[in-house]
Parts: structure tokens; sequence; C-alpha cells
């Protein structure tokens, strides 16, 4: 037998779409790097208080960690609030819902995942924000909660779909040789289905975590705005701020200039580690699930 | 796997468009020259004050001249001015005076302001606020506030309830103009603040929709649920209106401001002069601020706000 070679049929085909190939990954490499380089003035006047500073007033002082906190705290948030509902409505439909009923839901779902975060941004500002204010008695509804709560709102049809098809993808036959060994419905989802699935489940959540980390709009609606982490920290009920509303909110006056600049480019480059991070940690969790 | 001749036939076509794209997309002055000889495309941005003038005024002024097209974008006093200073924008609005700052920034773009009205920025509450009493406050209240160190409007003689303090963006006119009154510095910071907006749009509807806030608004913004309230000074007290603004006695009042790269010229200085003649001065009127009597150009003298 030939060896092959690593190319094997180099057709026009070939070139067309290595071509695109090769623009989508120097897309990603252009951005990482250029993100690097445009940062390098902010961590040369800041040092690495850049990273540990809580305060960040623009012309005189650039510390992220408030910022740092806030995306962290309304992702974790997130994630913690949809699960429960995306993976039990996931089980539901995919598990113990008929054909036609279960083909309705996912479109309504997939239409959902659709709908753009300003959509939720201006739900958020008009009635979340004044629910959560009453129904906990706060003084103000824009918090770090609040902004939680959108995103867990937002990811929920992403996470609860893909959880769906993850749940899918389990063979019948999985199913049928539990259920004839005496396992009740309850016990082959549980024990079963839902332990095969788990990779894709977990990939599920991540998808829905980059999405709720990325977004913009609709926290800077509700999250409040300042640049300060709550006093005590884990004080969920106060305003806050995230890395997309951060830059949302001064890159227009920024934009090419100064060390102002740089350090939004910078707070740019941590949400892109921070996504990286996460995304990596997924994909080194989901190859040792299996 | 070969692909069947449908599928072929849709992709090469798509490919033919999409190289089509890229060509005349690529193509030097490509897309935008059809139109070159014909309409001219004004950019402006910046304050959220200046821009309902603007908007009124461009609706009317591109009635007249066909050829011209306005786009008015918000973003803040800050935004207006950077944009005119890496030329993105023709004109930029402000609210407020170029800062020192800015003027070395942006040194290479001679940036020229023009003067089209006047305004004032007052202290505003929530409607449950002011009925429940807060009707005026002193300079040095209002500055305990933004300083966190009175946090009730029981001690300000309102209700029994903690103050949402409700600061705006750094660059913003509005904040930049009220700082500067409070503080003597058009960049203080305000470690009492709770809450940060952006536009009097934003700010306005956070205001409204609380039953505790304080904030800062151009007085144009006023509303039933945003009442502006009084200046005390000893056992005066000086209400945010326009009369008092015309005559001088209200403290915070300041120009609303075009800025252009240089001396405006060709459509942009057309524009211009139509909202510094009587009918453009009719649409500061209208949008709720105060028409300067003498259209006049004031070349950027260091800015009274930038110490």
């Amino acid at each position: 037998m030939n060896k092959q070679p690593l190319f094997p049929e180099r057709g026009p085909a070939f070139w067309l779409t290595g071509l695109a190939a090769a623009i989508s990954a120097g897309t990603i490499g252009l951005l990482f790097v250029s993100l690097v380089v445009e940062s390098v003035p902010v961590f040369k006047s800041e040092g690495v208080s850049f990273l540990w500073g809580t305060d960040w007033f623009a012309g005189e002082v650039y510390g992220a960690l408030p910022m740092i906190y806030g995306s962290l705290m309304v992702t974790g948030l997130a994630v913690v609030m949809v699960l429960p509902f995306a993976l039990g409505s996931a089980i539901l439909t995919s598990e113990f819902l008929s054909g036609r009923v279960r083909l309705v839901v996912k479109a309504a779902m997939e239409l959902l995942a659709g709908v753009p975060g300003i959509l939720y941004g201006l739900m958020g500002i008009a009635l979340l924000a004044v629910w959560v204010r009453d129904l906990f008695g706060l003084i103000d509804g824009n918090t770090l909660f609040t902004a939680g709560l959108l995103l867990a709102v937002m990811i929920l049809p992403t996470v609860m779909t893909l959880a769906e098809d993850a749940l899918r993808a389990v063979p019948g036959e999985t199913r049928d040789t539990a259920l004839s060994l005496g396992l009740t419905r309850m016990e082959t989802v549980m024990q079963v289905v839902v332990p095969q699935a788990l990779p894709g489940l977990a990939g599920a959540v991540f998808l829905g975590l980059g999405r709720a980390m990325g977004e913009t709009i609709a926290v800077m609606l509700v999250i409040g705005g300042i640049d300060r982490i709550p006093q005590p920290w884990f004080d969920l009920f106060a305003s806050g701020q995230n890395i997309p509303s951060k830059i949302g909110r001064e890159a227009a006056e920024a934009l090419g200039f100064d060390l102002q600049w740089s350090a939004l480019i910078a707070l740019g480059l941590v949400l892109f580690v921070m996504v990286m991070t996460l995304t990596t940690a997924g994909h080194f969790l989901l190859r040792k699930a299996r | 796997m070969p692909l069947t001749y449908p599928v072929k036939a849709v992709v090469i076509i798509s490919l033919v468009l999409l190289a089509g794209a890229v060509f005349v997309t690529l193509r030097p002055g490509g897309g935008t020259q059809v139109f070159a000889e014909e309409t001219t495309v004004i950019r402006v941005a910046g304050s959220t004050t200046v821009l309902p003038i603007v908007s009124r005024a461009a609706e009317r002024f591109q009635a007249r001249h066909a050829l011209v097209k306005i786009i008015v974008n918000a973003g803040g006093s800050g935004v207006g001015i950077h944009g005119v200073g890496t030329r993105r924008f023709d004109i930029g609005l402000a609210s407020r005076e170029i800062t020192l700052k800015e003027k070395h920034r942006y040194a290479s773009s001679h940036l020229q302001i023009t003067v089209i009205g006047r305004d004032a920025v007052a202290c505003v509450v929530s409607s449950e606020v002011f009925h429940g009493g807060v009707r005026a406050l002193s300079k040095q209240q209002i500055r305990d506030i933004y300083l966190g160190n009175i946090t009730n409007w029981r001690q300000v003689g309102g209700p029994d309830r903690p103050i949402i303090v409700i600061d705006k963006e750094v660059h913003r006119g509005t904040r930049h103009v009220f700082m500067q009154y409070l503080f003597g510095k058009s960049n203080a910071r305000a470690p009492g603040a709770r809450l940060v907006t952006g536009s009097n749009n934003e700010e306005q509807a956070k205001i409204a929709q609380s039953d505790s806030a304080i904030g800062m608004l151009s007085i144009a913004w006023i509303n039933d649920e945003v009442v502006g309230i009084g200046i005390r000074d000893g056992e005066r007290v000086i209400q945010p209106t326009l009369d008092n603004v015309r005559t001088g006695r209200f403290p915070i009042a300041r120009n609303l401001n075009l800025i252009t790269a240089g001396e405006p010229q060709g459509a942009v200085k057309q524009f211009i002069d139509y909202l510094l003649s009587e009918d453009g001065q009719k649409r500061v009127a209208e949008s709720g601020y105060i028409p300067i009597q003498l259209p006049h150009t004031v070349s950027w003298v260091a800015g009274s706000h930038s110490k």
C-alpha cells in the first residue's frame, strides 16, 4: 500500500477551501496578536496592578479587577441558575415527549436562541430590574444578580437545545437494553442516558457560558455600570461591572488613542484568555469523561 | 463523493458572486464612487444633549438639500470630540468645552467650536423624593451626597430611604459641567455613587424607575417623574428654569457646541449656518434649550472646565 500523501488531491476545490480555512484561522491568530500588541502600553505603565488593581478612572489609573470579578460572578450565577432548568427541560423533551411535541419545543427553543441580546436587555431594564428590586426588597434593581438572571434566561434556549441534542445522540438500543434489564424509566435516564451524554451536556453548558461571558448590551443595561467590587465581595445584590459592558461604555471615546484604549484592549485580552481557558478546560474534561 | 449538477452550479454561482463582491469592495473608491458626485454625507455624533437639536435640524435641512445626507449618532461629548479629532466625524456634538488634554491630543485637527445654544444642568431627583419634601438642596448637600457622606434622604428633609446616587460615564459633558460646579474639577470622583449611566435617556429612565434616586440632567430632559430641584444658596433658592439660565442666575449653565476640525467648509458649513439661522435657532428652542442671540464662532480657548 502506498503511503497516503498529506493532501491527497490538489484540485481547485482544495485551494479554495484551503484559502477559506487559512483566512479563518489567520483571523483568530491576528486577533490574538493584535490584542497582545495593543495592550502592551498599559501593562508597561500599570504592570501587574492592571490585573489586581481595584480602581479604574480613565486618564488616571487602570485596575481591571472589578470587571474581571463582575464577569466571573455574573457568568457563574447564570450557569448555576440555568443548569436545573436547561437540563430538566432537555431531559423531558428528549426522553418523555412524543415526536411531534418534541419538534415543536425544539423549534421554539432554536428560535428563542436567536433573539438578539438587545431585546433581552430592554426586557431586563423595563421588567426584570424592577421585579428583582421589589421581590428582594432592594433599594435598586440594577445589580450583579439581575445581570446573572438575565444571562441565565438568555442562554437557556441555547443550553437546552444543545443538551437535548446530546441526549438524543445516545443510541436507542442503550435505552432498550437498560429497560429490558428491569430499570425504571427514571433510572434509565439518570443512570444510563445522562452519563453517556455527559460530554455533550458539558459542551452545551460551555457554549452557553461562552455566550454569557461575551454578552454586552443586555448586561450593560442592568448591571449598574459601576467599576467596584461589592462590600462584602459576595453581595450579589450590589451594582457592578463586567468586561464587555466596560468596553462597550468606554470604547467609542477612546478609539485608537492613549493608555485608555490600550487598557480596554487589555480587558478584551483578559476576556479572550478567560473564554479560551474555559473552553480548553471544557474539552479536557470532556476527554476525561469519555 | 462527486457533487451533483445543481449543487455544483449553486457552488460556482456563489463563488463568482463572492469574488465579485470582494472585487467591488476592494477596488479603490469602489461602492461609494457612484454617488460621489451627487451626494455629500455629513457624519455627526456625540452629546445626547445636543443631539435632539441636530436631528430636528437635519430633517429640515435634508428636505431642502436633496443631495446632502446627514447621519446623526449618539455617544456622548467625549465621543464627539474624539471622533472629530480623529477625523471620523465631520461634526462633533459637545455639551461641554474641550478639555486642555483633548486640545493637546488633537492639536493637529485644529478643533473649532461653534456655539448653537445654551443649556443648564439641573440636579434631578425621583418624583417620589420631590413629593416627599426635598424641593431644594445646597451645593454642600449635593457634594456630600456624591461623596457618600449623606446616604439617606431623611438627612436632607426627605423620606426615610437610602439615596441611590447616579453618576455618569466620565467623558460625558453633563458630568464635566456638574462636577466642575460641585467640586471645581470636571473629572472629580464620586465615591458615593451606586449606578453609572451613559446617555440622557438612560439616566432619565433609571431615575424615573427608582423612587429614591438623584442625578444630573440637562434641563430640557426634566419631566414629571424626573424633577429638577432648586439650588439653595443661603436663604435663596434658584430653580432650574430657562428664565434663570437666560438671566445667568442659575449657576450650572453651559454652551451647546458643535466641534469641527478647522473652519467648517462646504456642506458642513451650510448645515452649521442653517443651525445658526432663525429657522435653525427655532429647532434649538423646540428642543427645550435657549437659542443664542448673536451667532458667533469662538475658537478654542482652553475651556474653563478643564483645570
